[in-house]
């Protein structure tokens, strides 16, 4: 088990403010956040690269902090792709097991079986600068796995490379991930998706703060706070300004929502969350079309309404112009609720 | 506590100060004397070598011949360096057999190559007057007039050093990124053009860098005057280094030769550290 | 137009290349020469305008009354330039190494002030430096010898070694220093065991202008040595004052250029299979 005490950095540009958290043996955990969120800082902070300024890293048990990098039975894949240029992709893989102590033969036999594993038996004897950005990091990642470190750590290891390749490593990570199943691993990333599909656990990170810890779905229907809801949501949630006023709940301007079985909160400002499904096409809300743009197989249609702007998210692909008027329907229960200070205050009744 | 970043770095530290600091220090306790061939040792004289530096009118006269011939030279070879390069540089018959032979001169060695320049510029039985004569030019009084003497000078520095300009600036053409040229072919660019609007200011990092290194060089120019002209005729080539050799070592005037010596020292150093930040500077606002 | 542009840089290509050659072209020729061929005026094409001689060639290897030695200077100068090109490429390495990837503090005394002190080094004029070391190497007895001048050298090539070196260590990321740690490397046994194997093409150039400034060193050779140990620009220099014929002064100054022509040919070879950082684009 890894338990982060108060662990912060003095980092120029993403100092980490005082992280907390406790992590167990043999589950995935995908930290998700912005660029500059601080993740690769948590990374690399807890593998021993950058200097902690308070705070303490203990793994069972051990504090890490007295441990050289060496000792610290860590493993990581980064973004860039980090292989050793001077050796074939064999020796590569081998490299930490003979470190290790382990003999020439019984080091590349173990480097074979990982490589095999990752899909490029029959590789060995290239040189990493001859491989293609995917099969590069590949090696890296049968590098790592073939330690059975006690942490495993990823820093948005698929970011480098392109959509088709993202897609496709993400599905083999579950079983390659299994290697390593007696670890703790963890995954950074910045997409949504990416996150919620490979971990068992979610933790989100804004500005230097682990901001949310939890399960995936749960943490998505219920963010607990609008930086949280931001983060998680892709395509982006909008936020509007609104309140409530003898017991209703209105935006800013005075449009109505519509009845919704929320139990509203006392009379006061509050911030209202339009997710993306909340919109469909249809009703009689007049919106004029600002930008739209495809993903994958959805229509992503950025709206202008009276009350505020929001983001719509249409099954399939339509053509959109902007300036175009809309008529959209929003679906009052499909509404979150955050306070001035952005906790979640959504109360549904049921 | 000895971590390993000393490991690295303080064995190269330790040995060079160890070897420079103590001679430089022991210079400037000299330069304070007026240790010379009459009176061996360190006596004491305060600061009258230095009045007496700052009086010479043939060190400084040395130190203009010196900026004059380092400016020339180095600005000759950057133009040849730059011309040569860019022959070089794309698709050219020959091309691997000109560079390595375009390398050679700056592998030979100085006063070796001075010894043969001499024999090539002797004006009766060299080679060059006889050349110059089949197409009428009359016997060039390469080493025994003034004019001559200098420029016979610059004509072995450039021989010498261009191919460093050329090996810097060529290493700087070939990695530059083709798209600009892509652009400029696009805008129908010639060949001119082309140069002076998208080469040459891809180049001026390499370009400064390189100017830079051989200035500083350039400014310890002994050896090719040693040997070609002795620093004559008269004072013609004479650079501040000779004149300093010849105070130092034939007049044995130590201590005189030592503040010369630290004065030269520390003119180099503001001189070539201003022109070294304001290409710098140049350079960024450049990009800015 | 574009005619005109090829043929124009054609002629200057043809142009240097002949200005490249002559001096050795004439070396050659001269070397052959004796003092008929060289006092009538300039001659050029052997048998055709003179008769060729082997006595300049031959003047060098012999000890004799008429001879020059050319080996023992020869086998001095090796010497020397190795051995200081050597401790200067290792410890430059090491330091150049250590100045990319740690900070170091001493005051107000940061990585880029070692760095200028290293290479401020080559602003020094050795004049400044001849007069000093000659009386300390005097002190130590270590005046004329291999070892004094090894000492001298050393510190002349160090810190061409150090700027080479932290240009090329600046070319190769950090992020591979990092993962040779988390694989199990001390700091010091990754730079051992991954960096410098992947710093080869750095040290070549290094090295090769190492070898280019200590084989190429007049000045403190000059002053620093007298009979016991001579190098070969000294030894040429004392020839040209004295009354040597040209023929043999030529055959001796060909000898002298050559290992650094070789050099040359090997490192143009070197440098065209494989550019320094094309491992990491």
């Amino acid at each position: 088990m890894l338990t982060l005490e108060n662990l912060s950095t003095s980092d120029p540009k993403v100092p980490l403010q005082s992280l907390s958290a406790h992590f167990e043996a043999g589950k995935i955990y995908t930290i998700l956040g912005r660029t500059g969120a601080g993740k690769t800082e948590l990374l690399r902070t807890l593998i021993g690269l950058d200097e902690i300024s308070e705070g303490a890293v203990y793994l069972d048990g051990d504090d890490l902090l007295r441990t050289p990098i060496r000792a610290r039975q860590m493993a990581m894949v980064y973004q860039q792709f980090i292989n050793y240029p001077h050796l074939n992709v064999l020796d590569n893989v081998a490299f930490p097991l003979r470190r290790k102590g382990q003999g020439k033969a019984a080091a590349r036999a173990r480097a074979k079986e990982a490589l095999a594993l990752v899909g490029l038996g029959g590789f060995e004897t290239r040189m990493p600068p001859e491989l293609s950005g995917g099969q590069q990091q590949r090696v890296a990642l049968a590098r790592a796995i073939v330690k059975h470190a006690r942490i495993l750590l990823m820093d948005e290891p698929l970011a480098n490379l392109d959509y088709k390749l993202r897609e496709q490593l993400r599905e083999e990570f579950p079983r390659l991930l299994h290697e390593n199943a007696e670890g703790i691993i963890l995954y950074s990333t910045t997409e949504p998706a990416e996150a919620m599909q490979l971990g068992n656990e979610l933790i989100v990170m804004h500005e230097g703060r682990i901001v949310a810890q939890g399960d995936p779905g749960t943490l998505f229907d219920a963010p607990p706070t609008v930086d949280v809801a931001r983060v998680i949501s892709d395509p982006p949630i909008s936020i509007c300004a609104g309140e409530v006023t003898g017991g209703v709940l209105h935006f800013a301007d005075g449009f109505l929502p519509g009845q919704a079985d929320l139990i509203l909160p006392p009379d006061g400002p509050v911030q209202i969350a339009i997710r993306p499904d909340a919109l469909s096409i249809g009703g009689d809300i007049e919106a004029r079309v600002s930008l739209a743009e495809f993903s994958g197989s959805d229509t992503i249609v950025h709206l202008n309404l009276p009350f505020g702007n929001a983001v719509m998210l249409v099954d399939g692909i339509h053509e959109f112009h902007n300036g175009d008027s809309l008529n959209v329907a929003l679906d009052p229960n499909a509404l979150m609720l955050f306070s001035q200070s952005g906790n979640n205050i959504t109360e549904r009744a049921d | 506590m000895l971590k390993p970043k000393h490991f690295f770095l303080l064995p190269a530290l330790l040995t060079l100060a160890a070897i420079i600091l103590f001679p430089l220090l022991f210079t400037v306790r000299v330069s304070f004397s007026s240790w010379d061939v009459y009176q061996a040792g360190l006596n004491y004289i305060g600061g009258k070598n230095y009045l007496r530096v700052f009086a010479d009118g043939r060190f400084w006269e040395s130190l203009m011949r010196l900026s004059s011939l380092s400016l020339i030279t180095v600005t000759l070879q950057y133009v040849l360096g730059f011309a040569l390069a860019l022959a070089v540089w794309k698709e050219a018959k020959g091309q691997r057999i000109f560079r390595v032979l375009f390398l050679i001169p700056m592998m030979t060695t100085p006063v070796v190559m001075s010894v043969i320049w001499r024999t090539m510029l002797h004006e009766s039985l060299g080679p060059t007057n006889d050349i110059l004569s089949m197409i009428g030019i009359g016997p060039v009084p390469w080493l025994s007039s003034a004019a001559g003497a200098f420029i016979s000078v610059i004509m072995v520095e450039v021989w010498q050093w261009t191919p460093f300009m050329f090996l810097l600036l060529l290493a700087g053409l070939v990695s530059l990124p083709k798209e600009p040229y892509l652009a400029a072919a696009i805008d129908g660019a010639g060949p001119w053009r082309t140069f002076w609007q998208v080469t040459f200011p891809l180049m001026a990092p390499v370009s400064i860098g390189a100017v830079i290194i051989r200035l500083i060089e350039a400014s310890k120019i002994m050896d090719t005057v040693y040997v070609l002209t002795s620093g004559g005729p008269g004072t013609a080539t004479e650079t501040p280094s000779y004149y300093i050799y010849i105070r130092g070592l034939r007049d044995f005037q130590v201590g005189y030769s030592a503040a010369l010596s630290l004065t030269y020292l520390v003119l180099m150093i503001i001189t070539l550290t201003i022109i070294a930040k304001l290409l710098m500077r140049f350079l960024v606002g450049k990009e800015a | 137009m574009r005619r005109t542009y090829q043929t124009a840089k054609y002629l200057c290509l043809l142009g240097w290349s002949t200005f490249v050659v002559f001096p050795f072209l004439w070396a050659l020729s001269t070397s052959f020469k004796d003092a008929n061929a060289v006092t009538s005026g300039a001659t050029y094409i052997p048998w055709l305008e003179f008769e060729p001689s082997t006595k300049g060639w031959q003047s060098l290897f012999s000890s004799g009354s008429q001879g020059i030695n050319i080996v023992t200077p020869f086998i001095n100068s090796a010497m020397v330039t190795l051995i200081a090109s050597v401790i200067s490429l290792i410890l430059g390495t090491l330091a150049a190494y250590g100045l990319s990837r740690y900070q170091f503090r001493a005051g107000f005394v940061k990585n880029s002030d070692i760095t200028f002190f290293f290479i401020s080094q080559r602003i020094m004029p050795p004049i400044v430096l001849a007069i000093p070391f000659f009386l300390m190497l005097k002190e130590i007895g270590a005046l004329d010898t291999i070892a004094g001048l090894v000492l001298v050298y050393i510190a002349l090539l160090l810190p061409i070694a150090v700027w080479v070196m932290i240009d090329f260590f600046g070319s190769i990321p950090p992020e591979l220093d990092e993962m040779a740690m988390i694989d199990g490397c001390t700091p010091i046994g990754a730079f051992f065991r991954v960096i410098l194997p992947n710093s080869v093409a750095g040290i070549v150039v290094a090295g090769m202008f190492c070898l280019i400034f200590g084989w190429n060193d007049f000045f403190f050779a000059f002053i620093l040595t007298f009979t016991k140990t001579q190098l070969l620009p000294v030894a040429i220099v004392s020839l040209n004052s004295s009354v040597t014929p040209w023929w043999s002064l030529s055959a001796f100054a060909l000898i002298s250029v050559t290992p650094l022509a070789l050099v040359a040919v090997v490192v143009e070879r070197f440098m065209s299979r494989g550019s320094l950082a094309g491992a990491f684009r």
